[in-house]
């Protein structure tokens, strides 16, 4: 007998007036870890605020855990989502925010402050629980995001473009928690535009693109040609230039911009490039990374070629 | 909460929609209260005090007060004309469209509605939280602004607080009742309209203040219509003054101004909380 999949769409398409987000999407997808991989604008976040109820089909229907996800607040207990946009209430503490939160799961004061808690531990921010959220770096507020998804205990987590912004240990940390919640028994849908990330993460992906769905199934397929086209990266950091004269010693470093707080790296081989800053970062030797971002300029090639 | 469905599954209810109202509105009021919105709020609630200071200040000064022909004006008339003229045709509507039509439009605008929306609540819940949150902000801010204008100005011209202070209690109800129905309305046009602030600046101060001076039928569709027919002060005589006090004069009992003015307040309400129950909100990317 075959698990009854997490979320199940049939002819799925959004239209926001005259532009298609999503076009005739019919998909399964398996309970597990998946990742929903695609350029930006292909249709990933659409895709996930159908999911999450955000937004209501143009036409078709799906059902998430089962059930209908629009008007059904009830579900909520069941799902978790942590959304793209970097939004949030600056001047509360994530501690205050994140119990105010669960507290609209029904959750007494207690309760939540003790839920709360549980969740800063477990995006390690513990220390930053009475600092106000305006007050956090990018990685912290990416990390308080995922604190709320998760700080019900949900089956559910759609998770929409999670690393984004995070320096190279908080990725790290990210994708260790993607996996044992994964090992555990929850169910997550993870979205990406780096092929690199969604691997660490999972081997079952959705392609999509231009707001379709291209494939699914294992990623080792497409991995090969990945490889294929050298991958961007965009490390902010607080000494580029020393960081810049580190890389330069890489034989899969193909080349290097340096820009004004910031090295723009083409690297062969990702896996092997983040590994390696991640190492640098722990030993501080490159001083301060403050954001590692990948432009998807490399996954279009690929897209393009995909769809020729 | 808790339910056993058929199939077993724990099915887990979220909290009443008046519970999770009371929760939105926790996490609401802080972030009302200390919004850019509050400084603007500050402003406007802060000119009657500055003026009815001024006022006292030239009366301790021994300038003449007011005079309408021959007879000084009271204290007690002078607040009730603040009252009228500034709270409740000015500042309460300006509060009710600046605040009502943001409940919902500010969080899609700073993209947090997400949080709220995705929580095991109705979606009525949200705006009614919000609403809430608006009626206590504005009021902790307006109803402090009253008390320092009644001080200040009824004692000018011999006015005595004790024999005036039911009127002023009256007054905070009325006030009270202005917020909660104008807010309703506008809270209705923020959650259906494209363009809130604009129609709801339209019907404040274009509609209201227009079909208030045509005698008619037409000012029955006004809140303020409503409000007047509360206004406990004896207005003063005098030929001009005469004239807005025939057009004032035309107003309903004081329990039916109740009736519609509950009538509106839950009508719109109710109308808001089924528009963002239904409604999509598209987020800015």
């Amino acid at each position: 007998m075959t698990a009854a999949p997490i979320v199940e769409s049939t002819q799925l398409s959004k239209w926001y007036g005259q532009v298609s987000g999503l076009n005739d999407v019919s998909v399964k997808v398996p309970g597990g870890v998946t990742g929903l991989l695609g350029p930006n604008g292909a249709g990933k976040s659409t895709f996930m605020k159908l999911m999450t109820g955000q937004l209501k089909p143009s036409k078709g229907t799906i059902r998430v855990l089962g059930e209908p996800i629009w008007g059904n607040p009830d579900i909520f207990f069941r799902i978790g989502f942590c959304p793209e946009q970097d939004a949030f209430y600056d001047r509360m503490t994530g501690l205050e925010w994140l119990t105010a939160l669960v507290r609209l799961n029904g959750l007494s004061e207690k309760e939540a402050d003790a839920a709360a808690r549980r969740a800063l531990e477990v995006v390690d921010l513990t220390e930053a629980a009475g600092k106000r959220i305006g007050g956090y770096s990018k990685g912290m507020r990416q990390r308080v995001k995922l604190a709320q998804a998760i700080i019900h205990d949900p089956e559910l987590l759609v998770l929409d473009e999670p690393l984004g912004g995070m320096d190279p240990i908080g990725r790290r940390k990210t994708i260790r928690l993607i996996r044992e919640w994964g090992r555990e028994g929850k169910s997550l849908i993870v979205s990406s535009h780096i092929l690199h990330e969604i691997e660490s993460m999972t081997s079952n992906i959705l392609l999509i693109h231009n707001g379709r769905i291209l494939a699914e199934g294992n990623v080792h397929q497409i991995r090969d040609l990945i490889d294929e086209h050298p991958h961007t990266v965009h490390v902010r950091a607080a000494s580029p230039r020393a960081l810049a004269r580190l890389f330069l010693a890489y034989d899969d470093v193909l080349s290097l911009k340096l820009e004004e707080d910031a090295v723009m790296v083409q690297t062969a081989r990702p896996d092997e490039f983040y590994t390696r800053l991640t190492a640098l970062v722990a030993s501080g030797e490159a001083g301060e990374i403050h954001e590692v971002t990948s432009p998807d300029d490399n996954l279009q090639a690929v897209f393009h070629y995909l769809v020729k | 909460m808790a339910d056993s469905a058929s199939n077993g599954r724990t099915v887990r209810r979220g909290p009443s929609f008046l519970t999770a109202s009371a929760r939105v509105f926790d996490l609401s009021i802080g972030q009302m209260l200390w919004s850019r919105r509050t400084i603007f709020l500050a402003l406007v609630v802060g000119a009657p005090v500055a003026l009815a200071i001024l006022f006292r200040v030239l009366d301790i000064m021994g300038f003449a007060g007011m005079r309408v022909g021959s007879r000084t004006i009271q204290g007690p008339t002078i607040f009730g004309i603040f009252i009228w003229m500034l709270y409740l045709r000015f500042i309460v509507p300006v509060l009710g469209v600046f605040y009502g039509t943001s409940l919902i439009a500010d969080e899609v605008e700073d993209r947090t509605v997400t949080y709220l929306f995705t929580r095991p609540i109705r979606r009525g819940a949200v705006l009614v939280g919000k609403y809430l949150a608006y009626l206590v902000a504005t009021a902790l801010v307006v109803l402090p602004s009253v008390m320092l204008v009644y001080f200040a100005v009824v004692p000018i011209g011999g006015g005595g607080l004790a024999g005036t202070f039911p009127a002023l209690l009256t007054d905070l109800a009325m006030l009270g009742l202005g917020l909660a129905a104008y807010g309703s309305l506008f809270a209705w046009i923020g959650a259906q309209l494209k363009r809130p602030l604009v129609i709801g600046l339209i019907f404040a101060f274009g509609w209201e203040q227009i079909v208030m001076l045509i005698p008619g039928y037409l000012r029955r569709f006004t809140i303020a219509y409503y409000l007047q027919g509360l206004v406990p002060h004896a207005m003063p005589q005098d030929s001009t003054v005469s004239f807005l006090q025939s057009v004032l004069r035309d107003v309903p009992p004081a329990w039916t101004c109740l009736v519609w003015l509950a009538v509106i307040w839950a009508g719109f309400l109710l109308l808001a909380a089924r528009v963002v129950e239904r409604k999509e909100y598209v987020l800015e990317q």
